[in-house]
C-alpha cells in the first residue's frame, strides 16, 4: 500500500514493487547481530605466566643463595 | 555465563520464515463498508441491512450506516483505510463480497501449510496470458519449493470472482487501469503482494518472490509489512505447520535472510 503508484506514461517507466526491489537489493534482511563466541586463552596466558614468575623467582633465589653459600666459604 | 548471554542475544534473532511469521502474527487489516442514506433508514433498509451484517459478519470487515444530506438516494460504499474501493448501489451487489469458491481453496491451502498461492490473474489476451504463464510454470518446475506453491488462474472477466478481481486490482491504484497479466503472491491471512505485471513476470523476478517468502523474517518486514489484505474470513486459528520448514531443514543450503 505504501508504494502506491500513480499513472505512468507507460508500463516501461512503471517502478518494480518496493518488497522486490527491496529483497533483491537485501534491504529486507537487517536481522539483530548475532555475537560470535571467540576463543578464550586468558586460562593458558594465566598458566603460563605463573610459570614463568616461578621460574624467574627460582632462578633468582638459586643464584642468590649459591653467591651466598660461596661468600661464606 | 557466556553461553547464557549468547542464546539470549541469539533468540532475538527471528529465524520464522515471512509466510509463517504473518500467518500468525499478523491480523488481517479491516475494511468498511458504510451504508450512506439520507433523513432515514426505512423498515425495508433496515431489515437488508440487517441481513447484510449477518452475511459478512466473519469477515475482516466492519459496517455502519452514516446519514449524508447531498445525495439523491441510498448507496454502499466499501473502503480499505480511507481508500474508497468500490460503490454498490443496490444490496444485491454485495452478494458474495466476503467469501467465494476461490478465495475459500487459497485460504485452506495457506492453513494446510502451503508457501503461498499465486494468482495469475489472465487478461483474455491468449498470447499474452500463455507467455506468462509459461514463464511462471518454468520457473516453479526449478524450484525445489515447488511442491508448496499453488498457482492459481483467474480470469478479469470472472463472474463468480468479481469482487475477488476488484479486490485485486485495487492492491495498486493503477491496476484497473493496465491491461496486463499480473501475477499476485498472496500468503499470510489473505494478503496480496503488489503484483508483478506484464514483461514483469519474468524468472528472475518469481525467484525473488519466492525468496521473499521464505527468508526470516526480519524487524523490516514487521514493521512495514507489504502488500494489502485481501476480504475474506476472519478466522484464521490453528494452521498447520509451515511445510518451508521441513525443506529448509533438509536442504540447509536453501537458506537464506
Amino acid at each position: 500500500m505504501d508504494q502506491d503508484s500513480v499513472t505512468y506514461d507507460s508500463l516501461e517507466v512503471r517502478p518494480l514493487p518496493k518488497w522486490l526491489t527491496d529483497q533483491r537489493d537485501g534491504l529486507n534482511t537487517i536481522q539483530p547481530v548475532k555475537m560470535e563466541m571467540k576463543e578464550d586463552r586468558s586460562l593458558s596466558v594465566s598458566f603460563v605466566l605463573t610459570g614463568a614468575i616461578i621460574l624467574v623467582a627460582v632462578t633468582i633465589l638459586t643464584v642468590y643463595l649459591l653467591r651466598k653459600k660461596k661468600k661464606n666459604q | 555465563m557466556k553461553i547464557i548471554l549468547l542464546s539470549a542475544i541469539l533468540s532475538l534473532a527471528c529465524t520464522t520464515k515471512v509466510s509463517e511469521w504473518v500467518l500468525v502474527n499478523a491480523p488481517a487489516g479491516r475494511y468498511t463498508l458504510i451504508y450512506f442514506y439520507k433523513d432515514q433508514i426505512n423498515e425495508t433498509d433496515r431489515n437488508r441491512n440487517s441481513s447484510v451484517s449477518r452475511e459478512i459478519n466473519h469477515a475482516n470487515i466492519d459496517f455502519r450506516s452514516v446519514e449524508k444530506k447531498d445525495i439523491v438516494q441510498p448507496y454502499y460504499a466499501l473502503y480499505y483505510g480511507n481508500r474508497l474501493f468500490a460503490r454498490y448501489d443496490d444490496s444485491k451487489n454485495l452478494t458474495g463480497l466476503t467469501v467465494s469458491p476461490l478465495r475459500q481453496k487459497i485460504a485452506s491451502e495457506i492453513m494446510a501449510g502451503k508457501l503461498c498461492v499465486l494468482i495469475y490473474l489472465t487478461t483474455g489476451n491468449k498470447e499474452k496470458d500463455d507467455k506468462g504463464m509459461q514463464t511462471i510454470r518454468n520457473t516453479l518446475n526449478d524450484s525445489p519449493f515447488k511442491n508448496i506453491i499453488i498457482v492459481s488462474e483467474l480470469s478479469r472477466n470472472s463472474a463468480d470472482e468479481s469482487h475477488f478481481v476488484s479486490l485485486l486490482l485495487n492492491v495498486e491504484d493503477d491496476l484497473k487501469t493496465i491491461s496486463e497479466p499480473m501475477l499476485f503472491g498472496v500468503f499470510g491471512r489473505f494478503r496480496a503482494l503488489e503484483p508483478l505485471l506484464g514483461k514483469g513476470i519474468t524468472e528472475e523476478n518469481i525467484k525473488l518472490m519466492i525468496d521473499f517468502f521464505t527468508a526470516d523474517c526480519s524487524c523490516v518486514i514487521k514493521d512495514d509489512l507489504p502488500g494489502m489484505d485481501i476480504l475474506f474470513t476472519d478466522n484464521w486459528d490453528n494452521p498447520s505447520t509451515a511445510m518451508v520448514n521441513r525443506i529448509l531443514d533438509e536442504n540447509p543450503d536453501l537458506l537464506h535472510h
